[in-house]
């Protein structure tokens, strides 16, 4: 999991040595009472950029990687005192075990039970993206988190409740201390410790990524899959993250009255119908799928691509008719997207929920 | 060598040190003054004052509004002197909320002495800042002015209540900083013969009038169009009425 090489992890290295200088000069004192800004090392923990990928989107700058912070927004992410009810955490909709998505339920209960009209997303690689949400209308990991907190069908909070609610407890006060100097909990500084949560969710050690690393081999099944997947995936589910971050129409409907995506953000009806091309990592456990949530099994996804497409304006000219694929093929693209399971994310210790 | 480090470590920590210290410290010295930007708010052409929860007539739609919430941002305040050059304040991003007091006084302290000939000010919050992650202060989200689904400040929000309206209320919530969208507008002053004399530490005042009427310059009645919730071309209209309609009124030293 180590990378020696990240520029992040130079930087941790760097301030590591100039911590040494400085204790030289018997002034470390003085870097304690201002180590609002401390780098921490990398131990198995940290943020990497596999040898793979290419550069992250957000580089954390402004906002400083540390322990302290990361820590705090881990809690965070899984305390539903982050609802207005105190009844719904981010964790409740998005379970690390089935790669941060909500399982089993196409549409996730937030407070009230109250029901929105989209599914929630697998979670994973978040440094890497451009925007968010299925039409792409959040444009920063760090304003993210004001969405979810604050939008009525999910946790249905005001952010100086929030605020208020969590500088009245005195765990969290010295967690924030410990975090930003400062025990005063601000909405700034909650929204920075969650997006450091987000952003160290790495997910890179599939069999896919150990193959195109050259560190395992694929069955020929798996071989004719990515082969396949390359021919007519992977235009959009772009490698090595499994999406380009753009935005499609896929064919699934020609009526978008329920849900316009993208079009409700750029207002344009050429966008309508189109939605963020999602990862696909994980895949396997991240069912239901689509926006909607409309098919719980990849069979059916294969399915729709094969002969499925639904003919529309803006649907994207790459998926003509579908693709009308065997039934081997559609078993070799499944076998292939297995791969894409990362059992080490899925089980990683550092983003699992943490025994306080 | 060792020698050369050891001092080489004490001016690093006496820079760390002073890299500490929060430099809020804003009083003035004698070579620089303050400026207090004053946003007198009227309603109409008239002497009126315009306060939240005070039931007002358009002049030109003839509608029967009451306000319950006024906020808009202005940002990026610069001020140019006798000789040309200009002098930005850094940072300044103000949020003038009619419910909190003083919040139409937008402070700018530090301004080098000197006689200044015109102002620059930017009606809203320029584009970087709104893709710029989270921020603190005047651009906090918990403002609530900004749109968690569709990221972006919202520069300008007027809420309250009208018999005019079909359900009753009104709410407006103009931004919007891309392509044709963009409502971000910069303003300019040219005092007018009457420059602005910076003293060392005194305060000189710039009054400014804003009329909230403007909004309906050129817009349709509340029966017509009585909310709107994200950038667009009524917003545009909107907030750049607003925003022209804002003028220069006096100076006091
Ligand atoms: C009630 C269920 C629910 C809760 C609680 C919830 N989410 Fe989500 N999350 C969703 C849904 C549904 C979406 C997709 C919404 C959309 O696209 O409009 C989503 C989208 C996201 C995305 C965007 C993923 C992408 O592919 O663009 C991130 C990141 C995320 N949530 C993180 C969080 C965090 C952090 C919290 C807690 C502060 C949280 N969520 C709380 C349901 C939830
Ligand atoms: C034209 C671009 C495009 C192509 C080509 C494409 N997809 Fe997609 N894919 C999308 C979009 C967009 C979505 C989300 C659509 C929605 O929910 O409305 C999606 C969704 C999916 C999902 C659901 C993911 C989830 O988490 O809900 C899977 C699985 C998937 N695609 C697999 C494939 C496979 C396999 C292929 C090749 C046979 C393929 N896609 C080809 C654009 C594309």
């Amino acid at each position: 999991m180590n990378n020696a090489n990240s520029p992040l992890n130079d930087r941790g290295d760097n301030f590591f040595r100039m911590k040494h200088f400085l204790l030289f000069s018997l002034s470390l004192f003085l870097l304690i009472s201002c180590a609002k800004e401390k780098i921490e090392e990398y131990d198995g923990w940290g943020f990497y950029k596999p040898s793979h990928f290419p550069e992250p989107h957000y580089k954390f700058e402004k906002n400083n990687l540390t322990r302290a912070r990361f820590d705090l927004g881990r809690d965070l992410f899984y305390d539903p005192i982050l609802s207005s009810d105190s009844t719904i955490s981010c964790a409740k909709c998005h379970a690390q075990t089935h790669g941060f998505a909500d399982h089993n339920v196409n549409f996730s209960l937030g407070v009230n039970n109250s029901i929105g009209k989209r599914n929630s997303p697998a979670l994973s690689n978040l440094a890497w993206y451009p925007n968010f949400m299925w039409d792409g209308g959040i444009n920063h990991i760090e304003t993210f988190s004001f969405a979810p907190i604050t939008n009525p069908i999910e946790m249905h909070e005001t952010m100086s409740n929030v605020v208020a609610k969590l500088n009245a407890s005195s765990y969290y006060k010295d967690k924030f201390k410990k975090a930003y100097g400062n025990p005063t909990v601000t909405d700034q500084n909650l929204l920075k410790a969650l997006a450091q949560f987000m952003a160290l969710m790495i997910s890179a050690e599939s069999k896919y990524d150990n193959y195109v690393l050259g560190k395992t081999t694929f069955s020929a099944a798996e071989k004719n899959g990515l082969q396949l997947f390359r021919t007519h995936c992977a235009s959009c589910h772009t490698e090595p993250l499994t999406s380009s971050f753009g935005f499609a129409n896929n064919g699934l409907d020609s009526d978008f009255t329920d849900d316009l995506g993208r079009g409700l953000v750029t207002q344009d009806p050429n966008d309508n119908g189109k939605f963020r091309i999602p990862s696909l990592r994980n895949v396997s456990l991240t069912y239901p799928y689509m926006h909607d949530g409309r098919f719980f099994t990849l069979s059916q996804v294969l399915d729709h691509y094969s002969n499925g497409i639904v003919q529309s304006s803006t649907l994207d000219p790459s998926l003509g008719i579908g693709f009308n694929f065997t039934t081997q093929e559609k078993q070799d693209i499944i076998t292939f997207l297995n791969t894409l399971t990362d059992q080490n994310y899925l089980a990683n210790p550092y983003l699992s929920e943490k025994k306080k | 060598m060792k020698n050369l480090f050891i001092s080489a470590a004490f001016v690093v920590a006496a820079l760390s040190m002073s890299s500490c210290k929060k430099d809020d410290d804003t009083t003035p010295t004698s070579t620089t003054g303050t400026v207090e930007i004053n946003m007198a708010h009227r309603w109409g052409n008239s002497t009126t004052n315009f306060l939240l929860n005070m039931e007002l007539v358009h002049p030109m739609t003839n509608d029967t509004l009451t306000f319950t919430t006024f906020k808009y941002y202005v940002s990026n305040i610069k001020f140019k002197k006798a000789d040309g050059t200009w002098y930005t304040h850094p940072e300044s991003y103000f949020l003038v909320d009619l419910s909190t007091s003083g919040s139409e006084i937008l402070s700018i302290p530090n301004v080098p002495i000197g006689e200044y000939t015109d102002m620059e000010y930017t009606m809203g919050v320029d584009s970087l800042q709104n893709v710029a992650g989270a921020q603190t202060g005047a651009l906090a989200v918990s403002n609530n002015m900004f749109w968690s689904w569709n990221s972006g400040y919202i520069m300008v929000k007027a809420e309250g209540t009208s018999p005019n309206s079909g359900s009753g209320s009104f709410a407006f919530h103009l931004g919007g900083f891309m392509g044709t969208n963009n409502v971000v507008t910069t303003n300019s002053v040219n005092f007018i013969g009457n420059s602005l004399t910076i003293t060392g530490g005194k305060t000189s005042e710039v009054h400014m009038i804003v009329n909230p009427a403007k909004l309906w310059h050129s817009s349709a009645p509340l029966a017509t169009s009585s909310s709107i919730m994200m950038p667009g071309a009524t917003a545009k209209t909107m907030a750049t009425d607003f925003y022209n309609g804002i003028m220069f009124d006096h100076i006091h030293e």
